[in-house]
């Protein structure tokens, strides 16, 4: 059934990282394609139209920042980035160009698969926009009514935990760094500073949330970057 | 750096290689210049007006030129200093790729059927923890290793620790404790590396204490402190080797030589709670051994 077919990109100058990867994710329902620089795989992109790309922040003729933002121009395809170990302020200029997730090299192909299994599965849903209630496990966002429901039970949130929540819950499996989350919730509300709290506030959330606010269900920790929602 | 010597040291032997200089030119002017010729003797006083500035002069020029020539071999030496952190970045960075070859191959393999690509799966992520622990060491000794204070909560510290940890702890339970009232705890720490010293002490804990035996982490304020304790019940430390195994390359006397760790972890915690204003510290008890993570604790404003 050819008009299925997932189209992948991945975009690296190392051919056995390209190989790694299009092993890993080739399958009877996607296609990988390959582009060994920045110039290539935006060209590729632009033609082919991928519904999920792979890209090494590495690359020799551009940085993964500016790659990320230019495709970012005229694609909402998520965007795996391959890192070998960059700073996290990388990292996070990444994220703030409209990254969706990393992972670090060496990876694992399962590792691999798995993130952009998730990728793939967010980019589905949310084609399905419009919808008004977020449902993961036990735990029920209703953005309609602005209630949280844990178990069946309402969770009485504050309104920047609210703003956190949501903010957090509409890019369910992508990496939202501090600046994202600092802009979706305090936009338009007096800073004062805000920014420094942001942190407490998510461990708050997480405790109203969590079961076990250590090892929680729904928010993770990406540390200096961010946090994501889900897996 | 242990080969460089202490700077005290060289400007001493500069200042005895300039008077010992200045004195021998003293003497063979006297020998062979100043009547009489051939004595020691210094018949004319004026002579010594003659001689005193002259071998003066000669101390000043020789401690010069010497201190030129340290300055140059200091500079030859923190080029080298330079080279090898340059080297050991490139390195570690360009190792990433092979290693992520050999390891999606051996996965590969495994898919097949054959068992022995476990172990090249291992042994490659091994590798990348020597040459990541490298890297930091490298790093932190050079004072290179960026830190990031900001306002944080324990909870994101422990979330991320026991995210990188649970999975390997294979049989041992992790028991978290945090204070029984519900207080947030929270300081001014950079979070990345936090985490990073955490999972190091879980994983010493993993790594030698018995299987099935509990690791307890511990978080809580002891005023402006934050203290994160990490409890096993392993045999501990041999005494008198209690600061030593924050030494760079320790080995526990009698260990393996492949326990499975180059020593780097303990010392590179120690160094990256003291760049934030933070320390690690050891205890033992009759239970098994306690490693501590000390950080600056910070007050939230009443809202």
């Amino acid at each position: 059934m050819p008009a299925a077919r997932i189209t992948i990109l991945v975009v690296d100058d190392e051919p056995q990282i390209r190989r790694v990867v299009k092993h890993a994710l080739e399958d009877s329902s996607t296609r990988v394609l390959e582009a060994a620089n920045a110039r290539a795989g935006l060209d590729i992109a632009a033609a082919e139209r991928p519904d999920l790309i792979v890209l090494d922040l590495g690359l020799p003729d551009g940085n993964g920042e500016d790659v990320t933002r230019e495709l970012r121009g005229w694609t909402q395809a998520p965007i795996l980035v391959l890192s070998a170990r960059h700073s996290d302020a990388e990292k996070v200029a990444l994220f703030d160009a409209g990254g969706d997730d990393y992972v670090t090299k060496p990876f694992s192909p399962a590792e691999l698969k798995a993130r952009v299994r998730a990728l793939l599965r967010r980019a589905m849903t949310a084609a399905a926009d419009g919808a008004t209630k977020i449902v993961r496990e036990d735990l029920v966002i209703d953005l309609e009514k602005r209630a949280v429901k844990l178990g069946g039970s309402p969770v009485h949130v504050t309104p920047i935990e609210w703003d956190l929540l949501v903010a957090l819950a509409t890019h369910a499996g992508r990496v939202m760094t501090h600046q994202q989350l600092f802009t979706a919730v305090w936009r338009g509300r007096d800073h004062g500073d805000a920014q420094q709290y942001l942190r407490v506030y998510v461990a708050h959330l997480r405790r109203k949330l969590e079961a076990d606010p250590v090892r929680p269900r729904f928010i993770f920790t990406i540390p200096a970057v961010g946090y994501r929602f889900g897996p | 750096m242990s080969n460089k010597r202490p700077p005290q040291d060289s400007a001493t032997k500069i200042a005895l290689t300039g008077i010992a200089i200045g004195a021998v030119v003293f003497l063979l002017v006297d020998w062979f210049v100043l009547p009489p010729v051939h004595t020691l003797v210094i018949a004319n006083p004026l002579d010594w007006l003659l001689l005193l500035p002259f071998s003066v002069i000669s101390i000043v020029v020789a401690q010069y030129v010497q201190h030129k020539r340290e300055a140059a071999r200091l500079e030859a030496l923190r080029e080298v200093d330079r080279l090898k952190d340059a080297l050991l970045a490139s390195v570690s960075h360009d190792l990433r790729t092979p290693l992520t070859t050999i390891k999606a191959l051996a996965h590969e393999l495994g898919a097949l059927g054959d068992e022995r690509s476990q172990i090249i799966e291992e042994q490659a992520d091994r590798l990348t923890h020597l040459v990541t622990g490298l890297l930091d060491l490298s790093r932190l000794s050079a004072g290179a290793m960026p830190v990031n204070v900001q306002l944080n909560a324990v909870d994101d510290l422990l979330t991320a620790a026991l995210q990188d940890t649970e999975s390997q702890a294979a049989g041992h339970a992790l028991i978290t404790e945090l204070p029984r009232d519900g207080t947030m705890l929270v300081g001014r720490f950079d979070l990345a590396l936090s985490v990073r010293i955490l999972v190091n002490l879980i994983e010493n804990a993993i790594k030698y204490s018995e299987p099935g035996t509990a690791i307890r982490l511990r978080a809580r304020r002891q005023q402006e402190k934050l203290l994160l304790s990490v409890e096993d019940s392993g045999p501990g430390v041999p005494t008198g080797e209690e600061e030593r195994i924050f030494t760079p390359f320790y080995r526990p006397a009698g260990a393996r030589p492949d326990a499975g760790s180059a020593g780097l972890g303990l010392a590179i915690a120690r160094l990256m709670a003291e760049g934030q204003g933070g320390a690690v510290t050891y205890e033992r008890d009759a239970g098994g051994s306690t490693f501590t993570l000390e950080l600056p604790a910070a007050d939230l404003r009443a809202e």
